[in-house]
């Protein structure tokens, strides 16, 4: 048997290609990501610019010293962007204020553990970001759940000093804290609105009651007026949006984007969204008061990042159409399980993760008929 | 072939999602590759030149043998046949070649052939004379319809007519015995590869041949309907398709033509795709389009065959587009077959000096030929002059299984798990895959992000499975070999083993029938036997002749020497008993049955030797098969010594 080198090999047709590339459509899905990360900063402070920078750097480091150890050309795989897409998306997934060293060692976690000790680059048979947040919740529970307030409930929009100095200390500075003296600063972490809910219904209160707090708090800083006024305030109040919200549907924009420069399938986002709200509606027309409505889990959480950029991962998910349908479809459902039943406030990590094991069953039993064949 | 609706939905969709565009057609996936078609449509057809000399590639088959009409230094004119298949082939798929122009027969010898694999073919090479004398009429035909489908079939034969759009497959033998097979006759102007023209020009200066080909096919094997296809791209082509169609349909009533417009996509012009797109109808796995009573020809095919049933005019030339971004003037010639390569391409004017590998076909299914100047055959549809590669070559990726691959196969393979299990070698599971159906179109290695030149890890797949299955068909082949050895061994030992039985019951019998008379003591069964002998040899000697008796009786003896010849034939007896223990008749005929039994076991071996791998056994066991020989004949000749004797005795009674 003799063995095929095809880089090797003599020229063969077709002479001509559509010029597309894997760095080309990684970059796609990076430019993707920008309505969200301006969303992000204006909602929640420059803690995010900082924790990609930090990502970036992590990034950097290990691709080329895996890279080199691997024996693997440096240039061509350094700058397919694939790395950029997992820390980007660890970055998102991770609290803004997170102390640095929870993004160092997560970049790090998912890119050696979740994609080179695979083979690089298509051989990984979980999402890498998934993976690396998986890593972080399970070691950091604490620091993972300290999240951000957004600067409607903070009322106190956190600067890019401010923000480095919380990731790298721990608190913001002194002078900060003096010059916000009305400011609700003993706290600049809250909540999300996914883990109040779990919390609330934990201590026997309904969704309503549970998801009050956030709401009262928005609006008594609206109307201080002393957030933004204007667009946001009207809209918001008009959508009832809060910013975790916002947030999502900056990432809805992005992800209608891809799916139009087919650097996405729709079926991921159909299936993981449609699964969803099939279920969540199910659910909230049986009880409203135990299980939250649709619009709410659709707009919470990482439920956008996660329909349009993580469950989007081509290489750990299902190739054939219908299997990338089922394999949304599942973690559609296990997202539901998981933040309803489950101990986690959101799921997606781990529904991501559950799926990514039954792809090549997924991909057993979705092949499509070949033409000619009955 | 979609809806007004659907086309007013996508046609503004396709701006912002340009691969809407698949909604349109039947068939699923497909590319729209940059087509590069006015390079060469912008000029007119240019007229043939002759040069200065035809390479023409005898093509020969295993087991066929080839009828040569002509030899080196013969005088040819055009249209002459040179070769044809030899009478006594049985099923010949050769075609015969015919002379293009006039001229001389320069040379018989190997040459490169354009063909992907670079391999050289005996080729006629003729020295043109530029008289370009031509036979007319070569094929002897009246120019009427054929009336049977033998004749047709015949006519293409002799006129060497192929599928010009690629395969290359003898036109005859696609064609059925029998009218009434085919229900829908499709004419090929789908024409779907970029800068290829040659198909569109052929269309706009000869539909009126096309058609009339077409219509002739149709009435000699009965077809009802014609349908011809053509991409929207070409409007000239459909409106000259359309304005033929209608003239002709006059004459003929009862035939109904109809030109479709389809839409363009790569590959529209795969026969299945085709006939997907214009008839709806999927040509199931393993079968031909013809066992869902379609045929499909190009339109160069229907042209060439008109011109071989009106005029009698072989295959000697055909519409050839030289295009590329590496030519000044990309145009459209009918080449004579047998034209190299680079005389088409110098005068394109390249742009830059030709030392790349010219492109035999399109960009999507072409391949670089070995040598530039290989000749022109009858499906060479397109020589693509690309420019020199640039030096940074686009590095293949691993694959991210994005899936493009799949969207694009017209075939709704999953190109990219084929690409997975041939990479690690594991061809049973490519296969399972349908590899098989993949028709090599390259869309799924035209849209890879990483550059993974699919297509031709699935043609390395097909080879591969092709040669395990060869394996596997040889061993089971030895095995069957085998089996039927040992069973015929079985056999063998088995009527052995009868016969030996026979033999034993008959010699019982006997034995049985001799012992009645006496309890048999050796020495009294030698007497009774002595005395049959005699009273044999006495009923011999008196009807017998003289000479007879003269032989075999030996000159009177004196007492002594009968006394020293008793004494002998004691000892005779004596050693006879050693050699055989007992005298006993039956036991002797048992030991010479068995004896017998292993001579023709051991013969039989000896025949069996060429498939037995112990040869060493073999010998030895004939060895042994020459010494019992040797034993038995000289027990044979002992026994007849010893009875001559006793007869002897017997004559001469004792004094």
């Amino acid at each position: 048997m003799s063995s095929l080198t095809p880089q090797s090999s003599p020229l063969s047709s077709p002479f001509a290609h559509n010029n597309q590339s894997v760095r080309r459509l990684m970059v796609r899905v990076q430019l993707a990501v920008i309505p969200a990360l301006l969303v992000h900063i204006y909602l929640f402070g420059f803690g995010i610019v900082i924790q990609w920078l930090l990502a970036f750097a992590t990034l950097m480091v290990v691709e080329f010293t895996m890279l080199k150890l691997r024996n693997r050309p440096i240039r061509p795989f350094i700058t397919d962007m694939s790395a950029m897409i997992t820390a980007t998306v660890l970055v998102f997934c991770i609290p803004a204020g997170a102390p640095w060293w929870i993004i160092v060692s997560g970049t790090a976690f998912a890119l050696i553990f979740g994609k080179h000790i695979y083979g690089g680059l298509g051989y990984n048979p979980f999402n890498p970001a998934m993976l690396g947040y998986a890593f972080l919740l399970l070691s950091f529970p604490v620091q993972m759940t300290q999240w951000t307030a957004p600067t409607e409930i903070l009322d106190y929009a956190v600067s890019f000093n401010n923000s480095l100095h919380l990731i790298f200390t721990g608190s913001l500075p002194q002078a900060a804290l003096e010059a916000n003296l009305t400011a609700n600063l003993d706290m600049v972490s809250a909540a999300t609105p996914l883990s109040q809910l779990q919390t609330g219904l934990t201590q026997g209160q309904g969704v309503t009651e549970s998801l009050t707090p956030i709401a009262l708090e928005a609006q008594t800083h609206y109307q201080n007026g002393s957030f933004i006024n204007g667009f946001f305030y009207n809209t918001a109040q008009f959508f009832s949006l809060n910013s975790w919200a916002w947030v999502n549907v900056a990432f809805l924009i992005g992800g209608l984007w891809l799916l139009a420069v087919r650097a996405i399938r729709w079926q991921y986002p159909v299936g993981f969204l449609g699964s969803l709200t099939l279920i969540s509606f199910i659910f909230y027309s049986i009880d409203p008061n135990t299980y939250p409505p649709v619009d709410f889990m659709l707009l919470s959480g990482g439920t956008m990042l996660a329909a349009f950029f993580i469950i989007t991962d081509p290489i750990t998910s299902s190739t054939t159409p219908k299997g990338r349908f089922i394999f949304a479809c599942g973690i559609g459902v296990l997202v539901y399980v998981i933040r309803t039943w489950g101990i986690f406030p959101d799921g997606i990590t781990f529904a991501v993760l559950l799926m990514n094991i039954a792809v090549p069953l997924i991909d057993q039993y979705t092949q499509p008929r070949v033409y000619g064949h009955k | 072939m979609s809806s007004i609706f659907m086309q007013a939905f996508v046609r503004p969709l396709s701006i912002i999602y340009p691969m809407a565009k698949r909604w349109l057609h039947r068939f699923h996936g497909g590319v729209f590759p940059k087509t590069y078609k006015s390079l060469s449509l912008k000029h007119p057809i240019r007229s043939t030149v002759i040069p200065e000399k035809l390479i023409l590639p005898v093509k020969q088959l295993t087991g066929q043998k080839i009828a040569w009409h002509v030899a080196i230094g013969d005088t040819v004119q055009k249209n002459q046949c040179l070769i044809s298949a030899a009478k006594e082939n049985k099923k010949g798929i050769i075609v015969p070649i015919h002379a293009p122009t006039s001229g001389v027969i320069h040379a018989i010898e190997m040459m490169s052939l354009p063909h992907p694999s670079g391999l050289s073919a005996l080729s006629i090479i003729i020295k043109p004379d530029l008289k370009d004398t031509a036979l007319n009429n070569v094929l002897n035909v009246s120019g009427k319809v054929p009336e049977t489908p033998q004749q047709l079939k015949d006519i293409l034969l002799n006129a060497g007519i192929v599928g010009l759009g690629g395969a290359g497959f003898p036109t005859f033998a696609k064609l059925p015995n029998q009218t009434g097979i085919i229900n829908t006759l499709i004419i090929n102007g789908a024409e779907c590869e970029p800068f290829i023209t040659c198909d569109n020009l052929l269309m706009q200066t000869q539909a009126q041949d096309i058609l009339n080909g077409a219509i002739m096919v149709a009435q000699t094997l009965g077809i009802p309907s014609i349908i011809c296809g053509i991409e929207e791209n070409k409007p000239t082509a459909i409106q000259a398709m359309n304005a033929a169609a209608a003239t002709l349909l006059k004459n003929t009533p009862n035939l109904s033509i109809t030109i479709q417009t389809l839409p363009a996509v790569y590959p529209m012009g795969g026969e299945k795709q085709l006939i997907k797109e214009l008839t709806g109808i999927e040509v199931p796995a393993k079968t031909h389009a013809i066992d869902s009573g379609l045929l499909v020809f190009n339109v160069a095919t229907f042209a060439a065959i008109f011109k071989a049933i009106t005029l009698g005019e072989p295959l000697t030339q055909r519409l050839v587009t030289i295009a590329g971004l590496g030519l000044k003037h990309s145009y459209n010639t009918n080449a004579l077959i047998g034209t190299p390569f680079l005389t088409l391409a110098k005068a394109g004017e390249p742009i830059h000096p030709i030392q790349t590998p010219l492109i035999m076909g399109g960009p999507m299914m072409g391949f670089q030929v070995a040598d530039n100047q290989v000749p022109v055959i009858k499906t060479t549809n397109c020589i693509l002059v690309q420019p020199p590669e640039p030096a940074t070559e686009t590095i293949v990726m691993p694959c991210i299984r994005c899936g493009e691959c799949m969207d694009a196969c017209p075939v709704n393979l999953l190109p990219q798990q084929m690409f997975w299990h041939s990479q690690a070698h594991e061809f049973e599971k490519v296969e399972k895959l349908n590899v098989f159906d993949c028709i090599e179109c390259g869309c799924c290695s035209y849209v890879c992000p990483s550059h993974i030149p699919l297509v031709q890890f699935y043609r390395h797949a097909k080879s591969e499975i092709k040669h395990i299955h060869a394996e596997q068909q040889a061993a089971e082949l030895a095995k069957q070999r085998h089996e039927f050895r040992l069973a015929r061994i079985e056999r063998e030992k088995q009527e052995r083993e009868a016969r030996i039985k026979a033999k034993k019951a008959a010699v019982k019998k006997q034995a049985s029938e001799a012992e009645k008379p006496s309890g048999a003591s050796s020495a009294k069964s030698a007497a009774i036997k002595a005395a049959a002998a005699r009273a044999a040899a006495k009923r011999a000697t008196q009807q017998g002749s003289e000479q007879n008796v003269n032989e075999i009786s030996p000159p009177p003896l004196s007492a002594r020497q009968k006394a020293i010849e008793t004494a002998k034939k004691q000892a005779a007896a004596k050693v006879g008993s050693k050699v055989a223990p007992n005298k006993d008749p039956r036991t002797s005929a048992k030991q010479a049955a068995k004896k017998a039994a292993a001579m023709a076991a051991a013969k039989r071996r000896t025949q069996t030797n060429h498939e037995n791998n112990s040869d060493a056994t073999s010998k030895i066991d004939s060895k042994q098969a020459m010494n019992d020989k040797r034993k038995q004949a000289m027990e044979t000749a002992k026994k007849r010594a010893a009875e001559r004797k006793a007869r002897k005795a017997e004559q001469e009674p004792p004094k």
